[in-house]
């Protein structure tokens, strides 16, 4: 069964920077956000951050801390679980 | 070093404003190590995490109007050699990041109309226009954190063309909660202080509040700009080309001009990783003998005005035989031949002062004097 935070974080990435040619589930758990086939951008790096921050309630503190997280949507998703306020992740 | 371009122009004058005070003073501080960074509010009377900025003595970051950078600006013009500035001849080029973006965000959230008259750019240089006296031929430039050069080439483009007898340019860059919460949301603007050109595992900026002059003219001899070198690499909105080319590109051909003199290196040196290290490297690969300061992780990055603050600096230096070492950089670093520590300058024959900006702006110049 899918990892119901996974799609979320793809949902979220999919709204916050309205692919609209991109459905949720194509988006790999594995592959790199930023630089890789979603051709994701430093810009759109910022805006992840920004909604992530006031999504989940976390504080990501510098650029190269962001970068580690947006590795992927697993790495997003380890990020997330270790930062976020248990209430604040899916059940 | 080859000769002289032919948009080689002379420092008449020179000055310029910092945390640390006028640039003799600055440069000073820097050689005992002093650091005018402080850790404040990042929205400034609004709050906020705590970064390093380094404002002018006094300001507050509140965004009053005027703005309270005024009597800086005041002062600094002092310093302006007399001379009837904005006419045909003399014609004024100003440069600025951010102009007055602060009175700007001011003015949409308080709605007073006295914001207005600082708050874009044409409104705040016409503002500071009449305020100093300028005629109508003034010139307003920006082009992000290189903008000071940009302004430096034009008018030395105009100098050489024969089209001025002498040039003034002038630079301004004041932090703002506006600005200081951009960089903050960038993720650049982080609660660590700046330490140029180190390889550690997190980068940070620090911005300060920064505003400069200098007067050209084309006379021979003093100190002199002897080439000067721009390069955009139009490869995106923030980033640099991943493997440096915008760096090499713009830097090359005044390695080719400086073959054989012995220079050192102001350079650019924010204390973000990425960039410093391209920086570093490439100056190291061009100029292995030259070291390598900068002066960011003391002053902040004073954005739009830096290349010209720190071209006053860097004069004030020269003149006293002292160059202020990388303050608040600590190793490793991203080259050997970053200097830590101020050393002696008067076994050198120039100086390259760097610049670079968002979206892969580069800036260059190399200083000479007799």
């Amino acid at each position: 069964m899918p990892d119901p935070l996974f799609l979320q974080l793809k949902q979220l990435i999919v709204d916050t920077l309205k692919l609209e040619d991109t459905p949720a589930a194509d988006i790999p758990d594995d592959e790199p956000l930023i630089g890789g086939g979603l051709n994701l951008d430093s810009i759109d790096a910022l805006e992840l951050v920004v909604r992530l921050e006031k999504e989940y309630g976390i504080k990501i503190t510098n650029s190269e801390e962001a970068r580690a997280a947006l590795a992927s949507v697993a790495r997003l998703a380890a990020f997330i679980r270790d930062r976020a306020p248990k209430d604040k992740l899916p059940a | 070093m080859s000769r002289s371009s032919p948009h080689a122009v002379r420092i008449e004058a020179c000055g310029c404003r910092t945390a640390l005070g006028p640039a003799e003073a600055t440069c000073a501080a820097l050689c005992a190590g002093d650091r005018a960074l402080q850790f404040r509010p990042v929205l400034g009377p609004d709050g906020g995490d705590r970064v390093p900025l380094a404002p002018l003595p006094g300001r507050s970051l509140a965004e009053t109007a005027p703005p309270d950078w005024l009597p800086a600006v005041d002062a600094l013009a002092t310093e302006i050699p007399p001379g009837p500035w904005g006419t045909a001849r003399h014609p004024v080029f100003v440069t600025s990041s951010n102009f007055g973006v602060g009175n700007l965000y001011a003015f949409q959230r308080t709605r007073q109309p006295a914001h207005l008259a600082h708050a874009t750019p044409f409104a705040v240089v016409e503002f500071l226009r009449q305020r100093l006296g300028w005629g109508a031929n003034v010139t307003v430039l920006s082009h992000a954190c290189v903008s000071a050069h940009i302004g430096l080439l034009l008018a030395s483009r105009v100098l050489a063309a024969g089209l001025a007898d002498l040039a003034l340019v002038f630079t301004f860059d004041f932090i703002s909660p506006f600005v200081a919460g951009g960089f903050h949301a960038l993720k650049i603007l982080n609660a660590e202080m700046p330490s140029p050109y180190s390889a550690r595992a997190a980068g940070s900026i620090g911005l300060g509040d920064g505003a400069a002059f200098a007067v050209l003219s084309r006379g021979p001899g003093g100190f002199r700009l002897s080439h000067q070198q721009v390069h955009n690499e139009m490869h995106h909105f923030t980033a640099n080309q991943a493997d440096g080319a915008g760096f090499r590109t713009c830097l090359a051909p005044l390695a080719e001009a400086a073959a054989g003199g012995r220079l050192w290196i102001k350079g650019h040196g924010t204390g973000t990783l990425e960039a410093g290290r391209l920086e570093a490297e490439t100056l190291a690969r061009l100029f292995p003998a030259a070291p390598l300061v900068s002066w960011k992780g003391s002053l902040g990055h004073t954005l739009g005005s830096c290349g010209l603050v720190e071209l006053a600096i860097a004069l004030a230096a020269i003149k006293s035989g002292r160059t202020p070492g990388s303050v608040g950089s600590t190793a490793p670093y991203f080259a050997d031949t970053i200097a830590a520590e101020s050393f002696a300058n008067g076994g050198f024959d120039g100086v390259l002062l760097t610049s670079n900006a968002f979206g892969g702006a580069h800036a260059a110049c190399l200083l000479r004097h007799d």
